[in-house]
């Protein structure tokens, strides 16, 4: 499937570049292809040939171990000392965010083992949202997880609902319902802003363990000192492999490494060259 | 085909807005913001579900003991506001504007202040030098806070040069990696939608 | 029970704190930042006409934050007779910023419609910035005041950023970056951002890169651009009890530190 689909897409972009050129090679004013994105789009080609072969290796070869992420290690913990305590967990996407953005994916993915966790456990999930679609979408991989972990009647859809779409509006009616029910376990996973240390602070004043992620550099330092375990940038997106241990979800991390080693080489060759060419520009695109 | 249905559009829907970002032709521009159109339309449509959810739940939450009186507000809110904006409009000096600005932005702003104590004790707590490198970060910590207020020009220029040094280089080089990593997280948590792979926002079928 | 009561004894002094310095006037020495010039220098030095969007994406929990910023800007602009398309990606900003520019224009004697127009909100932000580089009239038919945006004299000739001097952006978020990743990495639009103190160091990498113009940052920004200005404002106003509470902070930091060190000679003494 994934080999197809690079193959089914290397063919539209080199038709779609083709069209971009008339009979003399000089690129057309209303082409289909946009010259100045030319250098996108090749790295674009490059990055997802990467991913895209990776998985397909990975489905053959042996599996792929990535670190150990405290903060998802501390899953399990956190959610049995809620079960001990009797008391509720929370899940917050964090208000930044809509559906379609991939921190709140990662975060979607990490909900569906928590979920599926406290459904096993019998131990109630508060999910409260900032957006409609996201609540919409809470509730589906909550309910399926309350399937998969053979306690479908576990399933509460009152508790996973709608609040505000203002941040401070959202940020007090979290701060509420973290000082009346008192969770023994907060997930702060998403897209955060400066709410953040808000719904933290008072995570930790009620004594909370808070495993805490975001894709905002400036909220993670707040997370950190607030918070128990923080899955700092790309952790969150690791998030799903690390859990499921899924092949090629695997794969797609360490095509993420590779892409890292990438672009790390490259800065440095840019770096030496304007060191010694300072005139030099073919770096900047 | 239940199954494979909503991935066939998702990997059609992801090609087309990847391939329109390479294309300035009319046809290309004008698929697009047909989207776009259509992107804002399914919107308006979740805010009146959220909306219907929020009165559903908190209509249901008004016979709980101890909740009761705090759905009872946010449905005065959710049922005031829109009468107001109804009858009065929304010009400057309309009822819907009085109340926004004397009654909901200061108990908005309340809460942002909030921020202001929960810096302070996190603060307190947090900035212990406990180890080397801890030590480092309060003294940055405590340089870049001395920067950003004018009183410390008064004792020397140094606080504000010191300041803009640690957020343009160390700060700034941490920051770019971290960037760096989510991008590539963000990119690969894309295509692993887009083929397929990924699948828990529709129920992990 | 003894960390409650800290933290609590924390909050009161800090909130004490901030109460006198706002009771209190002194005024403060500040020297414009390179950003707040390069700013002003932007606004000073557009030719007179020029039309700009200045999009309220923010709150109005940030509002006193905010508004100092927002306000010092909307002068200078109508002082330099710049012509203004106000709008905004956030609902509650909508209001706000129907407000504070009415306000402004007023003061300047702007005539709606002419000089100064307000579009409302847009919701779904990354579509309406993207729609916007193709058609501003398609995203926005209509202005807050329900006028169809095709009779306004303001809009003739104007339906993309082509004819877009400048976005500003007011954010106490990251709403402005989605106008550099979107309006400026896609159309070219340049952009300047105007946000809280605490969103300034998110934005500096971008700043560097020069995808983003400018910034005016928090109360000190505000500050700043009102000495360039020659008024003082807002910003003048809350920069002392910035500055007391950025102390407190400091002072706290060193208690700790103190009380941290005197336990751990005493456990080592103990030991």
């Amino acid at each position: 499937m994934a080999g197809k689909s690079l193959l089914f897409l290397i063919l539209i972009m080199l038709l779609f570049t083709n069209l971009s050129f008339s009979s003399d090679g000089t690129p057309q004013n209303s082409s289909w292809f946009d010259i100045n994105t030319l250098a996108t789009l090749i790295v674009s080609l490059i990055f997802a040939a990467i991913i895209i072969y990776s998985i397909q290796s990975a489905s053959k070869g042996k599996g792929i171990q990535i670190r150990e992420i405290p903060g998802l290690k501390a899953i399990d913990d956190a959610l049995g000392r809620a079960t001990e305590m009797g008391a509720p967990v929370l899940f917050t996407p964090g208000w930044g965010g809509d559906v379609q953005r991939p921190t709140t994916i990662a975060s979607m993915n990490i909900l569906s083992t928590v979920a599926e966790k406290t459904a096993e456990y019998d131990c109630r999930l508060i999910y409260p949202t900032h957006d409609p679609v996201i609540m919409a979408v809470a509730q589906e991989v909550i309910k399926e997880s309350c399937i998969k972990s053979g306690y479908p009647d576990r399933y509460r859809a009152e508790d996973v609902f709608y609040i505000s779409s203002s941040q401070f509006g959202y940020a007090a009616a979290v701060d509420g319902i973290i000082s009346r029910t008192k969770p023994a376990s907060i997930f702060l996973l998403g897209t955060f802003e400066a709410e953040s240390l808000i719904m933290a602070e008072t995570g930790n004043s009620v004594g909370a363990i808070q495993i805490a992620g975001t894709d905002s550099t400036i909220q993670l330092a707040f997370f950190i000192v607030a918070c128990d375990y923080t899955l700092i940038g790309e952790e969150l997106f690791a998030a799903s492999g690390y859990l499921t241990q899924n092949k090629s979800i695997l794969a797609s991390v360490r095509a993420q490494d590779i892409m890292k080693i990438l672009i790390a080489l490259f800065i440095v060759i840019a770096i030496i060259w304007a060191t010694i060419d300072p005139k030099s520009a073919w770096w900047k695109f | 085909m239940r199954n494979k249905l909503p991935l066939i559009i998702c990997l059609i829907s992801g090609l087309i807005m990847f391939l329109q970002y390479f294309s300035k032709h009319p046809v290309s521009r004008a698929v697009y913001s047909s989207i776009l159109d259509w992107w804002q339309i399914i919107f308006a449509f979740t805010l009146l579900v959220g909306a219907a959810a929020f009165v559903k739940v908190s209509l249901k939450g008004l016979q709980k003991k101890g909740e009761g009186k705090y759905k009872a507000i946010a449905l005065a809110g959710v049922v005031v506001m829109p009468i107001l904006a109804i009858i009065g409009g929304n010009k400057l000096g309309s009822p819907f504007l009085w109340v926004f600005e004397n009654i909901q932005a200061p108990m908005q702003s309340t809460v942002f202040s909030l921020l202001a104590f929960f810096v302070a004790s996190a603060a307190y707590r947090g900035f212990r030098a406990r180890t080397i490198p801890a030590a480092i970060l309060l003294i940055s910590a405590l340089f870049v806070l001395l920067g950003r207020i004018p009183i410390s020009e008064y004792f020397s220029e140094w606080f504000t040069r010191i300041m803009f040094w640690i957020q343009d280089y160390p700060s700034m080089a941490a920051r770019r990696a971290i960037l760096i990593g989510i991008g590539l997280g963000s990119l690969t948590t894309a295509m692993r939608v887009i083929l397929g792979i990924e699948r828990t926002y529709m129920r992990g079928e | 029970m003894r960390s409650q009561k800290t933290r609590w004894l924390i909050y009161g002094l800090l909130f004490i704190a901030i109460i006198i310095s706002y009771s209190i006037t002194i005024q403060l020495k500040v020297t414009p930042s390179p950003f707040v010039k390069k700013t002003f220098e932007y606004m000073e030095h557009l030719p007179p006409q020029s039309v700009i969007i200045i999009s309220f994406d923010h709150e109005a929990s940030s509002l006193p934050e905010i508004k100092p910023i927002a306000q010092i800007m909307l002068r200078h602009v109508f002082r330099q007779n710049i012509r203004v398309i106000g709008m905004s990606l956030f609902a509650e900003g909508t209001a706000i910023g129907y407000d504070m520019l009415t306000k402004a224009a007023r003061e300047f004697g702007k005539t709606y419609g002419e000089d100064y127009l307000f579009l409302g909100f847009k919701p779904q932000y990354i579509s309406a910035i993207l729609g916007m580089g193709e058609s501003i009239r398609r995203i926005f038919p209509e202005d807050y005041l329900g006028n169809r945006v095709d009779s306004i004299p303001l809009m003739k000739n104007i339906d993309n950023y082509n004819s877009i001097a400048m976005v500003i952006s007011i954010a106490d978020g990251d709403r402005a970056v989605q106008w550099i990743e979107y309006a400026g990495a896609r159309y070219d639009q340049k952009v300047i951002a105007g946000l809280t103190a605490a969103m300034i160091t998110t934005y500096d990498p971008y700043l560097n890169s020069g995808q983003l113009y400018s910034l005016v940052g928090g109360l000190r920004g505000a500050a700043e651009y009102e000495s360039l200005y020659g008024k003082l404002g807002g910003g003048n106003r809350g920069l002392l009890a910035q500055s007391v509470a950025h102390f407190f902070i400091i002072i706290l930091i060193i208690v700790g530190n103190i009380i941290y060190f005197k336990n751990r000679m005493q456990s080592k003494g103990m030991k």
